[in-house]
């Protein structure tokens, strides 16, 4: 032991609002976790249960689903589907045995670089206290 | 008794589809032959006494496939509630042209109804039979929230890992109609693997099912691993319900909510964002 556990996190960020917001958080030399892989979609709506399920199955401890706030949306109703799926999916993972707490949808604009600081940096502590999702999950053997 | 009842149900269906043939080009329904009971289209003078009502099969994603094919078809189908129900999914997704197809529609048994913790055991379109009363809710779906996170967990490990990936949850899905199905794309769910990787494999599913599930429950007829799939579903038709007031199968004009706008389809739930 001794080793600490790092949360691995992706990141799922607009092209429009959030990535924008990540980049001049960077710009700003504002700190944000290392924890955290971003992604970049073209919009938050664009992030389907298949990305994210695959994410965590890739080893992710927890998955962020960032865009624009609702009504500021690039394609004006994108993140509108994103609204509605990512609570649902929430729920089937909480109902499949994983916590819903690894999965959070958050809106950040390109104006709001402090903000995605601390959604990163709340996320990464939320997910550190969860533990490891491989505690959760025992990936399945081959069965011969 | 029973029987008694199920044979004048078959009765009744057999002359109102002799009625319908008169102006339609076919109707679908299940018929039997030497090798057993399989979908057919009945055509005007066709021999109504192999027309049968079990074992349940659905039919829709046949009336799908002959609409695509035949544009100018008009057919009427032997219904349940569960089959009607799949049609309006399948309409409002332009995968069956609603003017061309007649519901024919028949009430369950009272022991069907329990069997399938059926809530709506008839079709609106009834035209023969009496509507059953609904049948319990499922007693693991009714006590599902007491679950602790760990016990879902260990109970959702011990029924994936029988999983044969047979696919046989899709294809005997009435609203499965996708060309590429996520489940057979390696991006998301990595291929060679038994039993299937969690949680890609099933919860893709789950997800994809949540505003179309219409509780036909032939998932969990058909699965050779007696994976108990409709515990899963009826959850997300339950959330579907409280999140944006949808309950699949029963308006024709609710728009399907996960695919169109809030103004479209408010959120009855306020969420955290």
């Amino acid at each position: 032991m001794g080793v600490e556990f790092e949360p691995r996190i992706v990141a799922f960020m607009c092209n429009w609002c959030t990535y924008a917001g990540a980049d001049n958080a960077g710009i700003a030399r504002m700190e944000s976790p290392a924890n955290v892989l971003p992604i970049r979609v073209m919009c938050s709506g664009r992030v389907s249960p298949e990305m994210v399920l695959r994410a965590f199955r890739a080893g992710a401890d927890g998955v962020l689903v960032m865009g624009c706030h609702i009504g500021d949306c690039h394609y004006s109703s994108g993140n509108h589907r994103t609204i509605k799926r990512v609570p649902l999916l929430r729920n089937l993972l909480g109902y499949a045995g994983i916590n819903p707490d690894r999965l959070r949808l958050a809106w950040v604009s390109a104006a709001e670089a402090p903000r995605f600081v601390k959604v990163t940096k709340e996320f990464t502590e939320t997910v550190r206290e969860l533990g490891p999702l491989s505690q959760e999950v025992a990936h399945q053997e081959v069965r011969e | 008794m029973i029987e008694e009842l199920v044979l004048s149900l078959v009765e009744g269906i057999r002359k109102v589809v002799a009625e319908r043939l008169e102006e339609l080009d076919g109707v679908v329904a299940l018929r039997r032959s030497s090798e057993g009971v399989a979908p057919h289209v009945f055509r005007k003078g066709d021999d109504l006494s192999e027309l049968e009502i079990a074992p349940r099969y659905p039919l829709m994603t046949v009336v799908s496939k002959l609409h695509k094919t035949f544009p100018d078809i008009r057919l009427g189908i032997v219904a349940r509630g569960c089959d009607e129900r799949a049609f309006i999914e399948m309409a409002k997704r332009d995968q069956i042209d609603p003017d061309r197809l007649f519901i024919i529609g028949f009430a369950c048994t009272e022991e069907e109804a329990q069997e399938c913790h059926c809530s709506a055991p008839a079709p609106q379109n009834l035209l023969v039979g009496t509507a059953p009363p609904p049948g319990p809710p499922n007693p693991v779906v009714e006590k599902y929230d007491e679950m602790t996170i760990d016990e879902r967990r260990a109970f959702w490990q011990r029924q994936f890992v029988k999983c044969l990936k047979c696919y046989g949850c899709r294809n005997i899905c009435p609203e499965c109609f996708c060309e590429a199905c996520a489940m057979e794309d390696a991006a998301w769910v990595e291929p060679g693997l038994l039993a299937p990787p969690f949680p890609v494999f099933h919860l893709i599913r789950a997800m994809h099912m949540a505003s179309r599930c219409v509780a036909c429950r032939q998932c969990e007829l058909v699965c050779p691993a007696h994976i108990p799939l409709t515990v899963l579903y009826d959850l997300m038709r339950r959330d579907m319900e409280t999140l944006l007031g949808y309950v699949p199968g029963t308006d024709m004009d609710a728009p399907p909510p996960l695919s169109v706008t809030l103004e479209e389809a408010p959120l009855r739930v306020a969420v955290e964002a």
